[in-house]
């Protein structure tokens, strides 16, 4: 992705937006609705011409490619489907036109779980079963790369764990996957790096690992004799906020606070590391851009 | 491209659209020809004695085009309607060589279309004529007007995978598809046939020799070529149309 500039009329949906997307990692691409998420897959594909800039896939464009289904897999939309044909002729259908072996639709049915509904027409689909069948279409040609829109929207509980060992058994197997979605609670546990854009800019390209770190965490101590322990922590150099008879800390391990309290002999009836909530990065990150001008 | 021909065959295969789209074509035919049997010599209607009028009623085969018509639009617009399109350019880049196999695919099913229309025709038109003491026609005049209708139905086809692409609306699309033949072009043809012989639909029915007053028509073959013209002016607006076009 260079300098990718997409304008719709006189609304700009992707404003100079650059990165880079490392072959065999797991990329979560994220941003509010609206963000410019799906215009941006779309010219990576072809499907829509840039205004300015290019977005290549191994430094060619979509188009270029020789055996493009081979080379690179997309799910896009759940919906995109003629109602009244059956999962297994879509899938056929998609196949011939790609010049892809037949034999092909069967084995990916299998793999998203679908081969008994293989013959029902998609009409009668849910969500997540139109959901799995995108993923069909998408590794239709084994591709190395997988570009997935939304492929949780819409899940229940259920389908989203299930997509979540799904993605993960595609790392495992060495692709590149870039999956975009609004709500980082879906992917969190499932990416290694992070592109977050809104607006149709960049916001960060990072590792997840780094984007937790920046974000430091508290410590959360519960205890009936608060005022003692909090002096004592402060004597040791931590930042303490303390709210109804729990304290957070942040400059300190839970093992120095445990040893802190064991020294003043204080009781302590909780001490937790509290989880980065990726969250409220994300919503930090996006609303600081939002709400400019 | 012979994958993408039958990917194209098997998506209009695997719906039921085209069957139902069949079957109205063949009771369409069937009221035509039977009609204007039925009517032909009946208050100031042209008589079955005069050639023409048995030709025009062999010509009836051809009126299944306008359903060949709608199965074409569907058949682009289905791909806007449901979204099908973004894995249809997916799979195959080069929009192109996925219209030229579309045009295929449907001149294909055209083909079809058109000789089930020209059987049901013959298999009314023989008995029911025979019956009437109709004048007979030299059977090259018939394989003429017959093989002429059998090619209208299937170029109609292809003219609706260019009207569908360029009016992507489905609804839209087939009202205005229709609207234009049952009525604008019809009326023109009828009221200012100078103008309407040289419209598609005049172009059909001169290829098809299949009005009384020929007079107001082009020559066969002229209405032949101008309606092959109209098919190909209808593809390459199909390609053009969509070949740098968004697909959102």
């Amino acid at each position: 992705m260079d300098a990718l500039t997409k304008d719709f009329g006189t609304v700009r949906a992707v404003d100079g937006l650059s990165f880079l997307v490392e072959a065999g990692s797991v990329t979560g691409f994220l941003g509010p609705n609206g963000a410019g998420k799906t215009t941006t897959l779309r010219v990576l594909l072809g499907l829509v011409s840039p205004t300015s800039g290019t977005a290549t896939i191994d430094g060619r464009r979509y188009a270029d490619l020789p055996d493009p289904m081979r080379m690179v897999g997309a799910a896009l939309e759940a919906s995109s489907f003629h109602p009244g044909r059956t999962a297994r002729d879509h899938l056929r259908v998609l196949s011939l036109s790609a010049g892809l072996p037949t034999t092909r639709t069967d084995e990916v049915l299998a793999q998203v779980a679908l081969t008994e509904s293989a013959d029902r027409r998609v009409g009668g689909f849910s969500l997540g079963m139109r959901q799995r069948l995108a993923l069909a279409g998408a590794l239709l040609g084994d591709p190395q790369v997988l570009l997935l829109d939304e492929p949780a929207n819409g899940l229940d509980p259920e389908g989203i764990a299930w997509l979540r060992g799904f993605l993960r058994h595609l790392a495992s197997q060495g692709r590149t996957v870039l999956v975009s979605s609004h709500v980082l609670a879906e992917v969190q546990q499932t990416v290694d790096h992070v592109v977050i854009i809104s607006r149709g800019r960049l916001i960060t390209s990072a590792p997840l690992a780094e984007l937790t770190q920046n974000h430091t965490t508290d410590v959360r101590v519960r205890t009936p004799d608060a005022d003692r322990l909090e002096a004592a922590l402060i004597a040791q150099g931590a930042q303490v906020r303390s709210a109804d008879g729990v304290l957070h800390v942040s400059g300190l391990t839970p093992p120095d606070i445990g040893r802190t309290a064991l020294r003043e002999a204080v009781e302590l009836h909780e001490l937790v590391q509290e989880e980065s909530d990726l969250e409220q990065v994300f919503l930090s990150l996006t609303d600081s851009v939002g709400s400019q001008p | 491209m012979t994958g993408l021909l039958r990917a194209e065959l098997l998506k209009i295969r695997s719906t039921r659209m085209w069957w139902g789209l069949l079957v109205g074509a063949l009771v369409f035919v069937a009221i035509q020809v039977v009609a204007l049997i039925l009517v032909s010599g009946q208050q100031g209607t042209p008589s079955l004695d005069q050639v023409s009028t048995v030709r025009t009623i062999w010509a009836s085969a051809g009126t299944g085009s306008t359903f060949a018509l709608v199965l074409g639009i569907l058949g682009m617009t289905t791909e806007y309607r449901h979204l099908t399109i973004t894995s249809t350019f997916l799979a195959t880049p080069r929009r192109g060589r996925v219209i030229a196999a579309k045009l295929l695919a449907h001149a294909a099913f055209g083909v079809v279309f058109g000789v089930a229309c020209v059987a049901l025709t013959a298999a009314l038109a023989v008995p029911l004529l025979a019956m009437k003491g109709a004048a007979t026609l030299p059977t090259s005049t018939i394989l003429q007007v017959v093989g002429a209708a059998a090619v209208g139905v299937a170029v109609y086809a292809m003219v609706g995978v260019g009207v569908g692409s360029f009016v992507r609306n489905q609804v839209a699309a087939i009202v205005a598809a229709l609207v234009w033949v049952f009525l604008v072009e019809s009326l023109i043809i009828s009221l200012l046939p100078q103008v309407g012989k040289w419209l598609p639909g005049g172009a059909a029915n001169a290829m098809m020799q299949a009005t009384s007053t020929r007079g107001s028509l082009l020559e066969p073959w002229a209405g032949g070529l101008l309606f092959l013209a109209y098919g190909l002016a209808f593809a390459a607006l199909a390609a053009v149309t969509t070949q740098r076009r968004d697909i959102t």
